[in-house]
């Protein structure tokens, strides 16, 4: 999960050990836009070579979501 | 779900004579953008399509007079008659008109004979292979000896000036490409599919002869329905699914190993988009060039634009092998994997 997660920090630019699957993606300083979310598709994709659905990805709200989303995909 | 990858044919006996691109020699710069958007927001956008600068048609310009100009200048440099032309094909998604078809008024415009076979084409990203593809098989069939291409768009114009995602991402270019007949015995390979299932996604609304504004489409609320709508996340996740078994494919079926390929052109679409895609792809980053910097996304122009822009000298000294690969609205693709070169014209003008 260490390359996801950094992959992460840099996309919303905060330090990579702010990052925990309670983390929100929807912040005071972020917001969980169409840009995140296609960096987001691109990492998933580099770290787990899994391509998640755009919507289903703007439907997450934390960190843990995703990674559900991940398990759920890599098992498809 | 893999999406099916495409039709899979060869064509022999027909090449690239020469290519020329004209762009508008109007330079929109990102801090153009930053009044409208703010820098911050015009910042983020450009992170990721890594546009720094492109052209855009004054208000009178359009595709026609771009693919004129290269037309133009195209002929004088092969030293061929416009008589001699047999074929015009005109492959764009901004036409001057919904009728009649630009590549008859090009046809006169360029003094070619009426016996010419002239017709447009409409797609967008994929278009430059689609049309290399028809281009080169009226000539292996004898239809037409020498065949112009006239591919280009100018999205500059459907775009909607307060939507960032779009307004910051395009930009202009007409090109035009020569075919002629080549060796018999070498062969280009070409993969062509289509996916209207993501029709939707990459849009303009309305102005043809159906109104998609009315459909209740929740993601058209507050979009202006005369302008280019377009889903970013949705066409991400297509390319990224369809584009990396599209390359590797490509060169099964030519029989040409991925490595012995000089060059990957890929349809300039997002500078982030392509890294990942040449990364997936294992290319190395210099037999993966790219424009979209200075030009932004050309739509069907793009590919040609990287013959004239970044490889115009290897092309015009020696032979080189080429992968071509066009994605996007329709959805629809396209791939060849061809030998060009040396070419007699390989050059970008201004209008």
């Amino acid at each position: 999960m260490t390359k996801f997660y950094e992959g992460m920090a840099e996309i919303f630019e905060v330090e990579p050990a702010d990052i925990t699957p309670q983390f929100e993606l929807s912040n005071a300083s972020a917001d969980w836009d169409s840009l995140a979310i296609v960096s987001t598709i691109a990492l998933v994709d580099d770290c787990f070579n899994v391509t998640l659905d755009g919507e289903a990805l703007a439907a997450c709200t934390t960190i843990g979501d995703i990674e559900a989303l991940v398990a759920k995909a890599g098992k498809e | 779900m893999s999406l099916p990858i495409g039709r899979e044919t060869a064509v022999s006996g027909a090449r690239i004579a020469g290519v020329v691109s004209c762009v508008p020699s109007r330079q929109l710069t990102n801090a153009h953008f930053g009044e409208m958007f703010g820098q911050d927001k015009v910042d983020d956008v450009i992170k990721m399509i890594g546009v720094q600068t492109r052209r855009w048609t004054d208000a009178t310009t359009t595709t026609r007079d771009l693919c004129r100009n290269a037309g133009l200048h195209l002929l004088a440099g092969l030293g061929w008659e416009a008589d001699s032309v047999d074929a015009l094909i005109f492959v764009s998604q901004t036409p001057d008109f919904r009728l009649p078809a630009t590549a008859c008024a090009l046809q006169a415009d360029l003094g070619i004979s009426p016996n010419c076979i002239a017709f447009d084409i409409n797609l967008g990203c994929s278009g430059y292979p689609y049309a290399l593809w028809l281009g080169m098989t009226m000539v292996q069939t004898g239809a037409a000896r020498r065949v112009l291409l006239a591919v280009g768009d100018t999205i500059s114009k459907i775009v909607d000036p307060s939507d960032r995602a779009t307004a910051l991402l395009f930009g202009d270019a007409g090109t035009v490409t020569a075919i002629e007949a080549g060796e018999a015995d070498e062969r280009a390979h070409f993969i062509l599919g289509s996916d209207g299932r993501g029709a939707t996604n990459l849009i303009v609304p309305k102005g043809g002869f159906k109104d998609y504004s009315l459909s209740n489409d929740p993601r058209l609320a507050d979009k202006d329905a005369a302008c280019l709508y377009m889903d970013g996340g949705q066409i991400f996740n297509f390319t990224l699914r369809s584009v990396p078994p599209l390359v590797a494919r490509t060169a099964e079926y030519a029989g040409t190993p991925i490595e012995e390929h000089d060059y990957f052109l890929f349809h300039q679409a997002n500078l982030f988009m392509l890294k990942h895609l040449a990364k997936k792809a294992k290319l190395a980053p210099e037999k993966t060039p790219f424009n979209i910097d200075q030009y932004g996304n050309t739509s069907c122009a793009s590919i040609p634009l990287l013959m004239t822009t970044s490889i115009a000298e290897q092309l015009k000294t020696r032979r080189c092998k080429l992968g071509l690969i066009g994605f996007g609205v329709g959805y629809s693709w396209a791939s060849a994997s061809l030998s060009v070169g040396p070419l007699a014209v390989a050059e970008t003008i201004e209008q």
